[in-house]
């Protein structure tokens, strides 16, 4: 186990400090030297197979592998020597001699540490003239993930993941020497919450995403640093997207919240949020049904509509930003006397696998929005309580669709009939929209900038990774724009301004400058000083 | 030369627990029960110089000592009579005639390092074998000399005979205990050692049929007479399997050092039919073939086996004549680990199918020149480079043949065809 106790080490004559019970892996990687390897994950038990990370270790008179070496006081390390580079391209021969090489209808091409190796430390052309080992082709493993046996390099990552880390134990290695393979066990199906990851993990083009296959070629992929809008846990994600659509979703490694992974809800939450028909422009409910109009009447039929009512319901997505929340808790308050308002809430029972990352809701935001004061005493459940026993003369929905994500349909659709005035803000025509008065387009999580509080209170960035289609609004334009309507002229206006505001206003926030956030967020209490 | 391993193997009924009793059995498994601290076997053992008979030479009381005394997990012992190594056969000899001599000592090892509970891990296929084995246990327990407290010193003992599923590869300590453990036969990465990680993350030792059939001799003759055999470094006996073109194959036990020419020729009366002896192996398929010329000085103990450019590994000599082809010899050597891998690491999984399969063309006719350099250049990248022995035990032989009978490598690529059973 790594202790406190500081050890030194010299890595290819340079020092290094590091703690005893490191790995010379490990060490190295931190000193900024990266040894090469497949099989080595720091998240999981170490396999020593794939034999990419031999190094020399002076006094020693074989090679050793440097993920299952310690170090010790003094201990010298060679990953450049002679020795060194002719083991690493031995051992990329021996992974590819039986390799198919058809990295142009590979997935994984462009992100393959075959490839990136090869050209790093391989460079010569086959020496095999005998036949190639064949193996299974477009095995599906599970629903998301399909397996190539001729591209697998027998690293094992996948098998100790599902052993490890989700504990499902659906896959094993089967058959021997050069006809060893990796199989799912009888009956088994990878299908556990957590199953995309091990495409993640394969650094190969052995295990692909069945989502993601064939769909664009990944150095056309444009990668924004994100946060994973599927529940209030937060996962960092990269959200990588090709001629402004998104491709895919991808962890990325934050410590604080989700290692290197993502769960398969949340990495394919983006269909649902960010696909299908967009609305695109502002209608407005006349004899007859909603009809298009210009966002200023839009706007103005929402001040009029509102301003001075008796009892009015704020729903906010989940999904909202902070300074979203913050400018919506001020515009309901600034509009009606009486209001009440609340974030979007729904839990699910989750299994223990789930809970592994995975939080009850599906409100990535639920923490922060409530934070900025769009919370009421009786919570969620109770404003839907009110608002079916019809205590509220008009309403204000952004980006949920109530009748789509609630059992208590019939019910809710009669209590949002009979209001006199309903805003409906969202990005698709949902059932709710339709029972608007005014109807203002908007845009999701993957257009917009700003701030989630995960459920551990963890503020983390959100970056637009798309361009937000014409016609449509960021909500926090159209909060402010209301806001200016209702008379309020506030001096900010970009997502950073907003925060600034609202991190004077809300306590919990105080301290916290956006641009500290960074990519790895920044834990609520913990100020603008210190780190997380 | 007094006979140690062999001493009774001919006499009747050996097997039975009776008969093996009537010639002083068990009296060295009552002694160090009764009379001996672990710490007195060890040193005894120590003393005797004896070296683990699997084929490493590792001594045997050493290995013992690094098992840590204080460690509050159990303790286990492991017979290794996973007997796979082609060509060798010796203790199948015991197992099946002397099955209470490896029970004795694998209750004497146990002692040594206080492990309540014993495993005797047997190759698959040696179903008589495992037949022998059970019944000695089971009649061992009925005469009380397995169980619980022991001689009444409250000292208790089991032991498991547990079958392997017939992989080579679970010879290997690790992989034998990966599979005891109920897992795959993988080899595990050291460090740690079994001697601290071995059995379900305990403590092990795992000791060879051959070594532990040895200790009741040792603590009824004492470390002196032991040691008093054999050479400088390699002491006591070994036992030799020796098969192929010879006139009388079978098991032998020799005194360490015995000159391997002279035991060829005389003992088991050279190569049958005046042919001409063209190479021998010296310890198991593993090890690397040695030519007639490079026979004369070498003696059979570790060191002088080392010195001549191969190993005495597990004793397994195959003797080979003029008539056999020495690159289809070589192929059938690669075959055979190609088959065996098991396919856990790079090196191995991937390169020893890949001088089969140039074996294969070599033998076959279709070989080219550059052929042997590859095989040299592939047994290189293998050699050191993997988790377990295996990768060195493919490669060494490889290198061997091709190196030392090149000539007829070459022949056979010139000619298109194999040039030496056509004829």
């Amino acid at each position: 186990m790594a202790t406190t106790d500081p050890v030194k080490i010299i890595v290819d004559g340079r020092e290094v400090i590091t703690t005893k019970g490191t790995t010379v892996i490990k060490a190295a990687a931190d000193a900024g030297v990266a040894i090469p390897h497949y099989c080595y994950h720091e998240k999981l038990s170490i396999a020593g197979n794939c034999r990419m990370c031999l190094i020399e270790i002076e006094k020693m008179p074989k090679l050793q592998i440097a993920c299952n070496t310690q170090v010790a006081e003094g201990m010298s390390v060679l990953t450049q020597s002679p020795k060194v580079l002719a083991v690493r391209k031995a051992v990329l021969e021996f992974l590819l001699i039986n390799h198919p090489v058809d990295c142009p209808i590979c997935d994984q091409a462009g992100e393959c540490m075959l490839q990136d190796y090869y050209m790093e430390h391989d460079r010569q052309e086959s020496r095999l003239e005998v036949g190639k080992i064949h193996d299974r082709k477009r095995t599906i493993f599970g629903p998301h993930v399909v397996f190539d046996g001729e591209r697998c390099i027998k690293c094992t990552r996948c098998v100790r993941f599902c052993q490890e880390i989700t504990k499902t134990n659906e896959l094993a290695v089967v058959n021997r020497s050069d006809h060893s393979t990796i199989a799912l066990f009888d009956d088994a199906v990878l299908d556990n919450p957590l199953s995309a990851n091990v495409v993640d993990i394969c650094p190969v083009g052995a295990l692909t995403d069945r989502d993601f296959r064939f769909k664009v070629r990944v150095w056309y992929l444009e990668k924004t640093p994100s946060i994973c809008p599927g529940c209030s846990t937060g996962c960092n994600i990269k959200v990588e997207t090709y001629q402004n659509k998104i491709a895919r979703f991808k962890p990325r490694q934050n410590e604080a919240v989700n290692s290197h992974w993502l769960c398969d809800e949340g990495r394919y939450c983006f269909h649902e949020l960010a696909g299908g028909e967009r609305l695109t422009t502002p209608m407005i409910r006349q004899e007859g049904g909603l009809v298009p109009t210009t966002w200023e009447t839009a706007l103005q039929a929402v001040v009029n509509g509102l301003r001075g009512g008796q009892a009015l319901a704020g729903i906010l997505s989940g999904r909202n930003t902070n300074e979203e929340a913050y400018l919506f808790a001020k515009l309901l308050r600034r509009l009606a006397s009486y209001c009440s308002m609340e974030v979007f809430y729904q839990e699910r029972p989750l299994t223990e696998v789930q809970k592994i990352l995975m939080s009850p809701d599906r409100s990535p935001n639920f923490r922060g929005a409530r934070d900025m004061g769009v919370s009421s005493s009786g919570g969620f459940a109770g404003l839907m309580q009110e608002l079916t026993a019809n205590n509220f003369s008009s309403a204000y929905i952004v980006g949920e669709d109530l009748l789509g994500a609630n059992g208590d349909n019939e019910k809710i659709r009669s209590a949002l009939e009979r209001l006199s005035f309903l805003v409906v803000q969202d990005t698709k025509l949902t059932e709710t929209v339709k029972l608007a008065h005014v109807v203002l387009p908007a845009v999701h999580f993957g257009e917009k900038e700003g701030t989630y509080t995960n459920r551990q209170g963890r503020v983390q960035k959100l970056n637009a990774a798309l361009v937000a289609p014409e016609g449509t609004r960021q909500d926090s334009e159209i909060f402010l724009r209301l806001l200016e309507g209702a008379g309020e002229n506030l001096d900010y206006s970009t997502p950073a301004e907003i925060f600034a505001a609202l991190a004077k206003d809300v306590i919990a926030y105080n301290g916290l400058n956006y641009d500290s956030i960074g990519d790895l967020g920044r834990e609520l209490g913990s100020g603008g000083s210190a780190g997380s | 030369m007094e006979k140690v391993l062999l001493r009774n193997i001919d006499v009747p009924d050996l097997s039975t627990l009776t008969t093996y009793r009537s010639r002083g059995g068990y009296a060295s498994w009552r002694k160090v029960v009764e009379t001996l601290k672990p710490e007195q076997l060890i040193d005894e053992v120590k003393a005797s110089g004896l070296r683990g008979r699997g084929g490493a030479g590792f001594p045997t009381g050493m290995k013992w000592s690094f098992v840590p005394k204080d460690s509050p997990k159990p303790k286990y012992l492991v017979c290794n009579a996973d007997e796979s190594e082609p060509g060798t056969f010796k203790d199948r000899l015991l197992i099946e005639q002397d099955p209470h001599a490896i029970v004795e000592g694998t209750l004497i090892a146990a002692f040594a390092i206080q492990s309540h509970t014993a495993f005797i891990y047997i190759r698959g296929e040696m179903a008589f074998g495992a037949t022998r084995l059970e019944q000695a246990v089971a009649d061992c327990y009925q005469a009380g000399l397995i169980g619980k407290n022991l001689f009444g010193t409250g000292y208790d003992l089991d032991v498991i005979v547990h079958r392997g599923a017939g992989a080579y590869i679970c010879g290997e300590e690790t992989a034998l205990l990966s599979s005891l453990e109920g897992g795959r036969g993988w080899p595990k990465v050291k460090p740690p050692f079994p001697a601290t990680h071995g059995l379900f993350g305990c403590p092990t030792v795992v000791n060879n049929v051959e070594t532990l059939a040895v200790l009741p001799w040792i603590l009824e003759r004492g470390a002196a007479a032991y040691s008093a055999m054999g050479t400088e470094k390699s002491k006591g006996t070994k036992l030799f399997s020796v098969s192929g073109h010879i006139t009388r194959p079978g098991v032998y036990e020799l005194e360490m050092g015995y000159p391997f020419k002279k035991f060829l020729e005389e003992d088991c009366g050279g190569v049958p039919d005046g042919r001409k002896l063209k190479g021998v192996i010296p310890g198991g398929g593993s090890m690397p073939v040695l030519k007639p010329d490079e026979l004369e000085k070498v003696n059979l103990d570790y060191e002088s086996v080392a010195a001549a450019g191969s190993l005495l590994g597990s004793g397994g000599v195959i003797v080979m004549d003029e008539r056999v082809c020495m690159v289809r010899a070589a192929w059938n050597i690669a075959r055979f680990y190609a088959h065996e891998s098991c396919g856990q690491c790079s090196p191995c999984r991937e390169g020893c199918h890949w001088m089969e399969k140039i074996f294969h063309k070599l033998e076959h006719g279709q070989g080219q020149a550059s052929d042997l350099e590859l095989i040299l250049n592939i047994s290189g990248n293998i050699m050191g480079n993997t988790i377990c022995p295996f990768g060195d035990a493919a490669a060494m032989p490889a290198a061997a043949f091709i190196r030392k009978y090149r000539d007829e490598f070459e022949a056979h690529i010139s000619a298109g065809h194999c040039t030496v059973r056509a004829e």
